[in-house]
């Protein structure tokens, strides 16, 4: 675009020229911002200072949301709610009786590991919690529940639903918390596969849908189908708990390792209720 | 309550509003529809009124969205400033193009902020997003009149209990 001449054409170059400054003065802030989150937690600082204020806002905007979903769940008809109570009794009765086997074999595996004088298995105690009616980015892959500190959460412990696996607390607020889920590029999750015993570490692949084995041996014994579970390795996880199908294997010729994809059993994106495992380490058997 | 002070509290209801909205879930089915809020009420005080049309105000409101919604710091504020001055850059003609082409003004800037987040999705590493993100900018347009009309009718509103 040629430069129009006369003074009040500069003087709209000039603000044009200022603005162009300004924008470059701007996208730099934000980009070294971004770097800095994303390289390392150097804004960790800003973020637990600046939770202190979103928190209230968040509670704030999603008591109506939450009251709207209550009203609505008050509008579901009595066929249904009783249709539902029965159904959940059945699940319930059989459920007991499924305990009751678990109950047994629990005293006679702890009987075992006495014999064995292996060390017990970890402790652990849940904490229920439901999702929160707020959106968060979903290239953040983190999710927010409503129990926090005052709960006696702690960054770190494992978080679950009824089919899996979700993912594991990030931060920790007053009255809620950060969830980190498990399709996260950047978490990894020590498994076992369930077949085989073999042990590996799934990672995240930013789609909820998805979770990438890049390191398993070219000759090993996977199909799809195959159940992967949390091997306990690293302590956060109790060992045993499902966490993925494998859909996919792919053993490319030249490279060092094959890599397989699997689908997470747990419904990343939709679920409501969860559970927070509060994993401790047992008194160790002398 | 002067002039001034009215015509703020307007655009600040109008803000809480599109942040409240940007971070109320909708159904998974419909999540990747949801329009950029901020945006557009941000594109329509700056059009309309030459309001909230400094860099550093986007910035600002750009950092509010990315601590709400938990997303990279930066990432909306980086957004919300190149739209800021993209519209700053063709206000004097947009203002006056027809509604249908100003629409399509609307269209290629929302794109245009699109291409911006994906740049900065895929540099961060977090996955490719599904064609459906695509709709959004779709979406935006479609409220785009409603939400034109409506802050219009407010704002006359205003203006003539004022002067009554």
């Amino acid at each position: 675009m040629s430069a129009p001449e006369g003074p009040l054409s500069r003087s709209l170059l000039g603000e044009f020229g200022g603005r162009t400054s300004r924008l470059m003065f701007y996208a730099l802030a934000a980009i070294s911002l971004m770097a800095l989150d994303y390289r390392g937690h150097y804004v960790d600082q800003i973020r637990q200072t600046a939770a202190l204020l979103v928190e209230p806002a968040t509670l704030l905007i999603e008591a109506p949301v939450t009251a709207i979903d209550r009203l609505m769940q008050d509008f579901q008809s009595r066929q249904q709610l009783l249709d539902r109570m029965a159904e959940l009794e059945r699940r319930w009765l059989i459920d007991q009786a499924r305990i009751g086997v678990l109950e047994d074999l629990s005293a006679e595996n702890r009987e075992l590991r006495r014999l064995l004088g292996a060390m017990g298995r970890l402790e652990s105690e849940f904490v229920a919690a439901e999702l929160m009616n707020i959106d968060l980015n979903p290239f953040s892959h983190r999710v927010l529940i409503n129990r926090g500190r005052v709960d006696g959460l702690s960054a770190g412990q494992a978080v679950i639903d009824a089919t899996g696996v979700i993912g594991q607390i990030d931060r920790v607020q007053r009255h809620s918390a950060v969830v980190i889920l498990i399709s996260d590029p950047d978490h990894a999750l020590p498994v076992r596969i369930q077949r085989t015993l073999l042990r590996t570490v799934a990672y995240g692949s930013g789609r909820t849908d998805q979770l990438r084995l890049p390191d398993l041996p070219m000759n090993v014994d996977l199909e799809p189908g195959d159940l992967l579970v949390t091997s306990g390795l690293g302590g956060h996880f109790p060992p045993g708990l499902p966490v993925a199908t494998v859909t996919d294997i792919e053993r490319r010729p030249g490279q060092a390792f094959a890599l397989a994809t699997a689908r997470p059993l747990a419904e990343l994106a939709g679920g409501r209720h969860v559970l927070v495992i509060e994993a401790r380490v047992p008194e160790s058997v002398p | 309550m002067s002039r001034r002070e009215q015509g703020n509290g307007l655009l600040l209801t109008s803000l809480v509003m599109a942040i409240v909205l940007t971070i109320v879930p909708l159904p998974p089915m419909l999540a990747p529809l949801k329009p950029y809020w901020v945006a557009l009420v941000m594109i329509y005080w700056h059009l309309e009124a030459g309001r909230l049309r400094h860099l550093g105000q986007a910035f600002v409101l750009g950092l509010v969205v990315d601590l709400l919604t938990g997303s990279l710091l930066g990432m909306h504020a980086l957004s919300l400033i190149i739209l800021s001055y993209l519209l700053g850059r063709f206000r004097a003609r947009i203002r006056f193009f027809p509604p249908w082409q100003q629409a399509a003004a609307i269209l290629a800037l929302l794109v245009n902020d699109r291409i911006v987040q994906l740049w900065i999705v895929v540099l961060a590493d977090r996955g490719l997003p599904e064609w459906s993100w695509w709709l959004s900018p779709l979406v935006g347009v479609a409220i785009w009149p409603w939400l034109f009309l409506g802050l219009d009718a407010l704002r006359q509103r205003q203006r003539l209990s004022r002067s009554s």
